[in-house]
């Protein structure tokens, strides 16, 4: 044990480093600055030793492509802000909520996030499809950082609310997708958080549970939560959101008040259909 | 995210029954095999070996057998933490796990298939006739530094081999010299006095003959070996952390 706890030390001092920089801006939820992030081209990655020595013999280790999937954003999200994201395909939306995630590292630029954030990005990932769906609401828990006790507490709001009954002792392969989803649902949106980050998720399982998801998700919005929402509905952002920035090609083209954004993104969108 | 240890403890919990319950999950033998495995090793080694080597050995399966589990302990965790973050890349692309944390599962996991191990051990040691020694209990403490051991190359291995995918081969040839080295099989006195020199600075063999010398020959471990493995294996859990930590967070790119 006493290793583990060294190791934690070192990436708690991390921690606390970032925490007592953020605390002089109170009121901001996330800062984003010049954020770029770059991604390596597939096919030219290297990705064998034997390659990456044959390549430096060979003198051809050509200068690594790479994408600019964001380049150079900027924005604040205050405190009970809500935030929607509009973009077409391939823009950069969700790669920019996997960073603010924390899947991703930017490669230049600084975020700076205050309060617990719960990214509702994928839907059960890490499910064990040889596990019954009883064991994945505490394997799928524990990677959503919630402990043994709060799983116990909550779990029979979870199976109730997953509407899933007795399949609940049955292996989640033997799901349907939908209840899957469900599942997935169920235990993400356990959590308490100060900032919501959504990727097109409100619409899950059959029309009941639809509108039972997205009432959840609006009463998880109460409070001042802070929400970000990636969305291609602009009825749904229009309905959630108070502001909203416009993403394109990695660009942040506009940022304002939620009408005024959307306005603009149809017009660019009907324009581009011409 | 992962701020509380409480947090952490229940994620590694989970991820090491994900990993006791996945690897047996079809057999009929279920977690017995953790017992067999190394029992027909053994029988394998002990038909093949003792008669070659077996008057310079007193006692062939235990010297065999407790050699044979400490460097099971060795490569089965090494690699297991090399493979981690490969093994669980479409989970660590979707949501935000700390890393470090299925390199940790994967030795814990293995250390448990340790611990049963162990069982083994006792049994054959009550079966041929061994005698038990109060000096045992000083196994502990090479076990501990080969544990920190096998963090440390578990933590270098597991960056290495997610920039590069063939970095598990090449580490495959390289553990299977480290056994030859190791003298699991053999008296280390059938090897040249300079030549063991050679084997003296591979820490897995320091932990075998520490190993041994506490449960098989009954004496305290020598106390230079146990500083050289100690070092040795503190080094390179510097050495690791260091290193993971540097790259944990580009690792989601690599995958």
């Amino acid at each position: 044990m006493s290793l583990i706890d060294k190791i934690k030390n070192i990436f708690r001092k991390n921690r606390t480093k970032s925490i007592s920089e953020n605390s002089n801006s109170d009121e901001i939820a996330i800062r984003v600055e010049h954020l770029t992030m770059e991604f390596k081209i597939t096919k030219d990655k290297i990705d064998t030793l034997k390659e990456y020595v044959i390549r430096t013999i060979k003198r051809n280790k050509k200068d690594k492509e790479k994408v600019r999937v964001l380049e150079d954003i900027n924005f604040n999200v205050y405190k009970g802000d809500r935030m929607g994201i509009l973009g077409f395909n391939g823009a950069g939306k969700s790669t920019l909520l996997k960073i603010l995630a924390g899947i991703y590292e930017p490669t230049y630029g600084k975020i700076t996030i205050n309060g617990k954030v719960a990214p509702l990005l994928e839907l059960g990932a890490g499910f064990d499809k040889n596990y019954t769906g009883k064991n994945n609401i505490y394997l799928n828990g524990a990677f959503l950082s919630m402990d043994e006790e709060f799983i116990d507490s909550k779990y029979d709001e979870i199976l109730e609310f997953s509407e899933l009954g007795d399949y609940i002792n049955y292996p989640v392969k033997n799901y349907s997708s939908g209840m899957r989803a469900k599942l997935g649902f169920s235990v993400a949106t356990l959590v308490e958080p100060d900032i919501l980050i959504i990727d097109e998720i409100l619409s899950v399982g059959d029309i009941k549970f639809r509108k039972k998801s997205s009432e959840k998700i609006r009463s998880m919005m109460h409070d001042g939560v802070t929400v970000l929402l990636v969305s291609h509905s602009i009825a749904q952002i229009k309905e959630v959101c108070d502001k909203c920035i416009w993403i394109e090609n990695g660009h942040l083209i506009m940022e304002g008040e939620v009408n005024e954004v959307c306005d603009a993104y149809m017009k660019s969108a009907e324009s581009g259909k011409k | 995210m992962f701020d509380t240890f409480s947090e952490k403890k229940f994620l590694l919990k989970q991820l090491v029954k994900r990993d006791l319950t996945s690897k047996y999950k079809d057999s009929v033998l279920g977690i017995l095999w953790s017992f067999f495995n190394p029992l027909l090793i053994m029988l394998v080694f002990t038909a093949i070996f003792s008669m070659l080597f077996g008057q310079n050995i007193q006692n062939y399966p235990v010297y065999f057998l407790s050699g044979r589990i400490i460097y099971d302990f060795y490569s089965m965790g090494t690699k297991g933490a090399m493979n981690s973050i490969r093994k669980n890349a479409e989970l660590l692309k979707k949501i935000y796990v700390p890393k470090y944390m299925f390199s940790v599962s994967a030795i814990c996991y293995e250390f448990i298939n340790f611990l049963i191990s162990f069982v083994i051990l006792f049994g054959v040691m009550v079966i041929t006739g061994a005698s038990f020694h109060l000096t045992s209990v000083f196994a502990v403490v090479p076990i501990f530094f080969l544990f920190l051991l096998i963090f440390g190359v578990g933590l270098i291995l597991a960056v290495c081999n997610t920039y590069f995918s063939d970095i598990g081969y090449l580490y495959n040839v390289f553990i299977l010299v480290l056994m030859y080295a190791s003298a699991l099989f053999y008296p280390i006195e059938i090897v040249p006095a300079r030549v063991q020199i050679i084997f003296s600075l591979n820490p897995v063999y320091s932990a075998v003959s520490c190993f041994r010398e506490a449960v098989v020959y009954g004496v305290v471990p020598s106390t230079g070996t146990l500083l050289y493995l100690a070092t040795f294996s503190i080094a390179t859990l510097l050495i690791g952390i260091i290193l993971f930590s540097m790259y944990e967070k580009k690792l989601a790119l690599e995958l």
